[in-house]
């Protein structure tokens, strides 16, 4: 193998040394003059009606700076990393539990969590869906104008009864996983200020600056150009902090004090409020020849996507396209349902979908093994994706596919390191 | 309002402030010292962790009432001046630092298992870091990290042999 620079050697991390030493800046570290402290008032309830909001006692708590409801939003009350369907602060109703319904800026964190305990929301409770089949059935109530059913993706690739009709033996199923948090140790902070000729700064604890950027200028109602979002070192993502999460609180709120604003997420508004990694309730049949050829495999995907979309359209078809993982399999058909539900939102986690798919058609494949009396890995390296060989959507690999000599050097690898407790 | 005494990182602080303050938050509001990290507010994560009379605490779960007079170490009172104290060069040559959030506190989990006991097995370094949670390196480089600088120690001081 050819040398390189740096893959293969030891490197030290540019930014290690400010870390072991404490000094790395992290949104939260942000102490600005004159800076206040942004919390939000949450919904109780999965999904109501606004019937009022009464913000008057929070208003006269001294320390208190601002209080803001969707009523006084500068620019628009939506944002979304791909769809504009969540509100900043609730307007005609909630969603889910968590969903912001007001905002306060005050001169202490205690002061703006007391302020927030003031306001009164009087809500009319509206039925609730938590599952997929429940947000689909015929007689609920939409979630979104559009309905609860966001998006059906089909994949077709030749024809899965020909090749059931060609398979010797049958494995059918049905795959659950669950919601996931990321579980990042530093919460969702932002720090948001405008300066003397009315530029806004957000510094963050994100992945995209410019997604951020391209969210929160509308809700402010200022052109892009004056706003500027800095990624500061950030305490860990794995994809939860793909979606805005405290920036455009941070942002409105100093745009209406003209002071500094910090939010931070509580570990239970991490939890509540953040995107989670999708459940996805998968049914698979898979087919295969005597001798552990794959030769048909359908699917159909539900994914509970929560009460907003975030990218979970792109996540839920991503699952889709891999459900026949790194094999090749003549004729697949696979249908793909993104719901919403009034549940916590649901969006990018390491993966992207990919994992969801891993399960059910890594689970098939030992069954497979299983009921032919063939081998777990020999199945796999049976059908591993080669150079030639075309994958679900009926790309043909020409340059590549490092599976099948991963398999072998694995095979060899646990050859001389059992595991402890042996497989079987 | 009452009047305190912290020694932290062996300055002498005297500060006017409410008793029930969390340690937490009079460090990185009042002193300035943000290298302690606030991950969980409920003694989970182990992000906030100093040394409180050379032992391990959580300063999100300490009032600073409860500490009046006592010897704080955080990470900022680690290395000496630009010169790393050896656990901060292990943790870089071992490649136990990812995002970074976690670090600050592993690191003075690690030096209050190492003060106790120079050599310690690999277990006894888990359990000394059992309270901190890391979300992207994961422990394995972490505990290298500590059995790195224990045997970079003792080999200093002469004492044990390392494992
Ligand atoms: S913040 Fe103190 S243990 Fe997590
Ligand atoms: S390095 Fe990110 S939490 Fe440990």
């Amino acid at each position: 193998m050819s040398e390189f620079s740096i893959v293969g050697k030891r490197a030290e991390r540019k930014d290690v040394r400010s870390k072991v030493l404490g000094k790395a800046l992290y949104a939260g570290d942000l102490y600005r003059p004159g800076m206040l402290h942004g919390k939000a008032l949450r919904s109780e309830y999965p999904h109501a009606r606004i019937i009022s909001i009464d913000t008057s006692r929070a208003e006269k708590l001294p320390g208190v700076h601002a209080v803001m409801t969707h009523k006084d939003i500068p620019g628009i009350n939506r944002f979304g990393l791909a769809i504009l369907d969540q509100p900043v602060l609730a307007d005609d109703k909630v969603r889910r539990m968590g969903d912001a319904v007001a905002l306060v800026a005050a001169e202490t964190v205690e002061i703006a969590e007391e302020a927030i305990r003031l306001i009164k929301v009087e809500y009319e409770e509206l039925p609730a869906y938590f599952t997929v089949e429940a947000a689909l059935a015929e007689d609920a109530l939409p979630i979104h104008e559009g309905g609860n059913l966001l998006q059906h993706t089909k994949l077709r690739k030749g024809n899965v009864e020909e090749g059931f009709a060609q398979s010797d033996i049958i494995v059918e199923n049905v795959y659950q996983t669950q919601r996931v948090d990321h579980a990042y140790i530093e919460p969702e902070t932002s720090v948001a200020e405008l300066d003397h000729e009315g530029n806004l700064t957000v510094w963050s604890s994100t992945q995209y600056p410019f997604r951020d950027r391209r969210q929160i200028a509308p809700v402010v109602n200022m052109p892009s150009n004056k706003v500027r979002v800095i990624q500061m070192t950030t305490g860990g993502a794995f994809g939860g902090k793909d979606d805005i999460t405290t920036e455009i609180q941070a942002a409105l709120l100093a745009v209406k004090t003209g002071r500094p604003v910090k939010v931070v997420w509580s570990r239970q508004e991490s939890m509540v409020c953040s995107t989670k990694r999708h459940p996805m309730k998968i049914f698979i049949k898979t087919g295969a020849t005597r001798d552990g050829m794959l030769m048909a495999m359908e699917g159909k995907i539900y994914s509970d996507k929560g009460a907003y979309c975030s990218i979970g359209h792109f996540i839920t078809k991503k699952a889709g396209l891999h459900l026949s993982g790194p094999y090749h399999i003549p004729h697949i058909k696979v249908d793909t349902y993104a719901v919403y539900t009034n549940n916590t939102i649901c969006g990018p986690y390491r993966g992207f979908g990919i994992l969801q798919a891993s399960f059910a058609h890594e689970s098939q494949m030992d069954l497979l093994a299983e009921k032919l009396g063939m081998s777990p890995l020999e199945i796999r390296l049976k059908n591993a994706l080669k150079v030639g060989l075309s994958n679900a959507t009926g790309q043909v690999f020409e340059h590549s596919v490092g599976f099948y000599e991963t398999l072998k050097r694995a095979e060899e690898y646990m050859k001389t390191h059992p595991l402890e407790g042996g497989v079987e | 309002m009452k009047k305190l005494k912290l020694i932290v990182n062996d300055v002498v602080y005297e500060l006017e402030t409410r008793p029930e303050r969390r340690l937490l938050d009079v460090l990185r509001d009042e002193l300035h010292l943000t290298g302690t990290k606030e991950g969980c507010s409920e003694g989970e994560c182990g992000a906030c962790t100093v040394l409180i009379d050379g032992k391990p605490a959580d300063s999100c779960l300490v009032l600073v009432g409860q500490v009046d007079g006592c010897h704080i170490t955080t990470i900022e009172g680690l290395s000496d001046g630009n010169e790393l104290h050896t656990l901060q060069q292990a943790f870089i040559k071992a490649g136990a630092v990812q995002c970074g959030y976690c670090t600050p506190g592993m690191i003075l989990s690690a030096k209050a298992v190492l003060d106790q006991n120079p050599n310690p097995s690999e277990e006894e370094i888990r359990k000394g870091l059992s309270g901190n949670l890391c979300r992207c390196t994961g422990y394995q480089k972490i505990v290298d990290a500590v059995r790195l600088a224990a045997g970079e120690l003792s080999a200093k001081t002469g004492k044990g042999g390392g494992n």
